[in-house]
């Protein structure tokens, strides 16, 4: 059955969605910027797994913690040597700090672009699946194998993820510095550790997503850019900052593009989201789940 | 003690710099005689005047809009469509280009007067896209990714190139009337410290929107012209990517001064070119620069050279502002 | 009719009554001290006062003219200027074109706004720095600069929040001085303060808040030995 059949498809890509956007929204929440640079750790994690996959001839499942890894050390050092700047007293740009973080992530986004356009070339490698089992069949639906463990192995790091960041000492420091630096730091929580676990923790979690997709979504140096504007419509549809809303945001965009690419247009289903991100951005910018920005 | 404006001066030197940098660029072809380069010489102009419409906007007003190419994009295609469906040249095409484009600029910039920091930039950033989408997907009117071909103004390269000197020195005299004016100081208010300016006074919404529209104007008008040269336009104009150039250009030039986007932008496309010979590294190259310069010298090349020529004693650091 | 009025102003934010049905009006002329203990409502009142929030009920009228719901461009040029706690400049520009924004912003010409900042930055003994960028001066000659962006234009009301706040006593004494000299000439003033003795020896009346509400508005002596005020500060049955 057709919609049913879409109605998987689009949970299952939202799960894939879940994972990015968790990242970025959680780097929101505890730095106050968006990670303009959150594609290509995507990109670069696709590429870890499916090169070590493919080059070195290690099997998929050993690939996929490889990329998590890989993931993590971007993450850190990023964090440590661009985002420091942003609470560690650096006045060159004194207030105007959200326009450095912007400046810095975006010019290191194309950085990472043409790096590994240039060391590894523009071409499409196809990375390989988790399971060599095309299709799966269960009940009316049917699904290609590496989808379905792809989406449970998603499932698992994303609860696993909320489980830490909910009950772990170092995920509460994290909620704690996300609701009030300022008091947080007077309470005595290293913020700046906090900062980098959560980049760190961002930048593994994208890397994974990448992997996870290379088989679907085959990795080149640009293909972390697409994702990247679904996750920035996520994180503000759920509010940035919310990890539960951009969950649940990421299943409903996953869903709507589903549907939508087939019943209303496939050419301009990227605009979609794009309209939504605007429409939210102006009229409801704490998303479903967020916190209204406070002024003055 | 005189009465003296310092920010005036400034102002005035940048200024002088500028308009020694385009003295240089007008003398340059009777060095450089080969058509080629004279034609790296002239896009790198059309990336100037992108990259000053963009400092005004950022630099100078704060608002850090991530859509300087595509009102580039905008403009070329005004010019280029009317020419395709009606036959129109340059001397009307170009002047609608500054039309549509600071009308356009005028809208967004209503639009976005609410966002800040990272939600402007999400915006400008979804609107870059969903412009450069429509364009390229709206193929029976725009002919999408085949681009549309644009008639030329004159023959030969010479022409071009002092036309687009002339316009650019237009730009930086306006530009400096502008900044020296009051306009010039709510501008820098409203980047500086908005809330501060509302409550002196300084109508914000007026001059947001003026700065995306002078901007917006100014693209468009580049983007116009250089169609009419490179008599041909495409999607491409309006790439993230070519954003990315634009903002090079201006963070390694140097931010919020009259120098910086006009020596940055000849400097990164000229090498550029020299680069192109040598396996295409100018992106990795000029943005790793731009983070190495966002993160350390903040004021661009020309504060480089501004300091190494001051050597005043070292002034109290800037107190840090708590502003969590 | 009073220069401002103040009639049944509340504010909430979600649970927490920030302001609590306050009155009071103060004539042309006055210069009238607003105390309290932190979190009393104070900022928060003046916040409303130049438009940078909306009450949730009240209003607040000017010369007799409602002004509620305005925004502060157009409050700072009906005459309602404000100095922030927390020192709000334009850091990238010199100290004089920081007196210079507000003068054209106000309306005055080019010229005469550069001789009315020129006088400014004399009275105030900051000529020194006018060069400089606000950013690079001390927080005490950023808070004088700010103090005195609002007297470009004679305001119809300046409404100064903590001005002597961490200040040094130099630069304290200047602006005092500053204020004692235009109140003579007729200025209006709502001073912000938690400093007593400047309270006392500036202003003849004072208005006391206490939890968002107006507890006393009297003469300032009279305020300040009031048992309601004096608990409120101390804590006890109004905290």
């Amino acid at each position: 059955m057709l919609t049913l059949d879409l109605l998987i498809n689009g949970l299952v890509i939202g799960v894939f969605y879940a994972l990015m956007a968790i990242g970025l929204s959680l780097i929101f929440g505890i730095l106050k910027v968006v990670n303009f640079a959150h594609g290509e750790f995507y990109m670069v994690g696709a590429y870890a797994y499916t090169l070590l996959a493919l080059m070195v001839g290690v099997s998929p499942w050993l690939a996929l913690p490889f990329a998590l890894i890989v993931g993590l050390l971007l993450g850190l050092v990023v964090e440590r040597l661009l985002m420091r700047p942003l609470y560690s007293g650096y006045t060159s740009w004194g207030v105007m700090r959200d326009e450095y973080a912007v400046i810095v992530t975006f010019a290191l986004s194309i950085f990472l672009i043409n790096v590994v356009d240039k060391v590894v070339g523009p071409y499409a490698y196809k990375g390989p699946p988790l399971i060599d089992i095309s299709r799966i069949t269960i009940g009316p639906v049917a699904i290609s194998g590496h989808r379905l463990i792809a989406a449970i192995v998603a499932v698992a790091v994303i609860v696993a993820v909320a489980l830490i960041i909910r009950y772990s000492f170092w995920g509460r420091q994290i909620q704690a510095v996300s609701q009030n630096r300022l008091g947080a730091s007077l309470a005595g929580i290293d913020t700046a550790k906090a900062s980098a676990i959560v980049f760190s923790l961002a930048g593994g979690l994208a890397a994974v997503s990448g992997a996870l997709l290379a088989n679907i979504f085959n990795p080149t140096p640009d293909v972390g850019v697409f994702p990247a504007i679904k996750s920035y419509v996520i994180v503000v549809l759920g509010g940035m900052g919310s990890v539960p809303g951009s969950v649940v945001a990421s299943i409903i965009l996953g869903v709507l593009e589903s549907f939508g690419g087939v019943y209303i247009s496939y050419q301009y289903r990227d605009t979609f989201g794009l309209f939504i991100l605007i429409l939210f951005l102006l009229f409801r910018p704490q998303g479903l789940f967020g916190e209204k920005a406070r002024e003055v | 003690m005189a009465a003296t404006q310092p920010t005036n001066t400034r102002l005035k030197v940048e200024f002088a710099v500028s308009l020694v940098l385009l003295a240089v660029v007008a003398a340059l072809p009777a060095v450089v005689t080969n058509a080629y380069w004279q034609g790296v010489i002239i896009v790198s102009m059309y990336f100037a005047m992108l990259s000053i419409a963009w400092n005004l906007l950022a630099g100078d007003t704060g608002q850090f809009s991530l859509a300087p190419a595509t009102f580039g994009m905008l403009g070329a295609y005004t010019t280029g469509l009317l020419s395709y469906y009606y036959g129109t040249g340059a001397a009307i095409g170009v002047p609608a280009a500054v039309i549509v484009s600071g009308g356009i600029g005028l809208l967004l910039g209503r639009i976005v007067l609410r966002l800040r920091g990272p939600y402007l930039a999400l915006t400008t950033l979804s609107f870059a896209e969903i412009m450069r989408l429509v364009i390229s997907n709206s193929i029976d009117f725009t002919r999408g990714d085949l681009g549309l071909n644009v008639p030329g103004i004159f023959q030969g390269r010479l022409p071009y190139y002092y036309l687009f000197v002339i316009v650019l020195l237009a730009t930086q005299i306006g530009l400096f009337y502008l900044l020296r004016s009051r306009a010039g100081l709510f501008l820098r208010a409203i980047r500086d410290d908005e809330i501060a300016a509302a409550s002196r006074g300084v109508r914000i919404v007026y001059w947001k929107t003026f700065a995306f529209t002078l901007s917006a104007a100014i693209s468009g008008l580049a983007g116009a012209l250089y169609g009419h040269f490179a008599q041909f336009v495409s999607p491409e104009l309006g790439l993230i990517s070519q954003t990315g150039i634009v903002i090079s250009m201006v963070v390694i030039g140097g931010l919020g001064t009259m120098v910086g986007p006009l020596a940055g932008a000849l400097l990164v496309y000229v090498a550029s070119e020299f680069l192109r010979d040598s396996g295409n590294w100018q992106l990795v190259i000029f943005s790793l620069l731009v983070i190495v310069f966002a993160r350390f010298f903040r004021q661009g090349l020309w504060g480089i050279l501004l300091s190494a020529f001051n050597r005043k004693p070292a002034r109290p650091a800037a107190p840090a502002t708590a502003t969590e | 009719m009073p220069c401002l009025a103040i009639k049944n102003v509340s504010k909430a934010f979600g649970g927490l009554k920030a302001i609590d049905n306050a009155s009071f009006s103060i004539e042309a002329g006055e210069l009238v001290g607003l105390i309290g203990p932190n979190g009393s409502g104070k900022t928060t009142l003046l916040n409303i006062l130049s438009g940078h929030l909306s009450c949730d009920s009240g209003s607040v009228e000017l010369d007799g003219k409602p002004i509620t719901g305005l925004r502060p461009e157009v409050l700072a040029r009906h005459g309602v200027l404000r100095m922030f706690q927390l020192t709000r400049s334009f850091p990238r520009m010199s100290a004089f074109d920081n007196l210079m924004v507000t003068g054209c912003a106000l309306g005055l010409s080019q010229s005469d706004a550069e001789k009315r900042a020129m006088k400014l930055l004399e009275d105030l003994s900051l000529t020194r720095i006018m060069g400089l960028d606000a950013g690079q001066l001390s927080g005490g000659q950023m808070k004088l600069l700010e103090f005195g962006s609002c007297f470009m234009v004679p305001p119809r009301i300046a409404l100064l929040d903590e001005p002597f706040a961490a200040v040094h006593p130099t630069l304290k004494e200047i602006m005092s001085g500053f204020i004692r000299s235009r109140h003579a000439e007729g200025q209006t003033f709502i001073v912000v303060s938690h400093d007593m003795p400047v309270v006392v020896e500036l202003c003849p009346r004072s208005v006391c808040m206490n939890a968002g509400r107006v507890i006393a508005d009297e003469t300032t002596r009279k305020v300040l030995s009031d048992k309601v005020v004096i608990e409120a500060y101390l804590g006890g049955a109004a905290a």
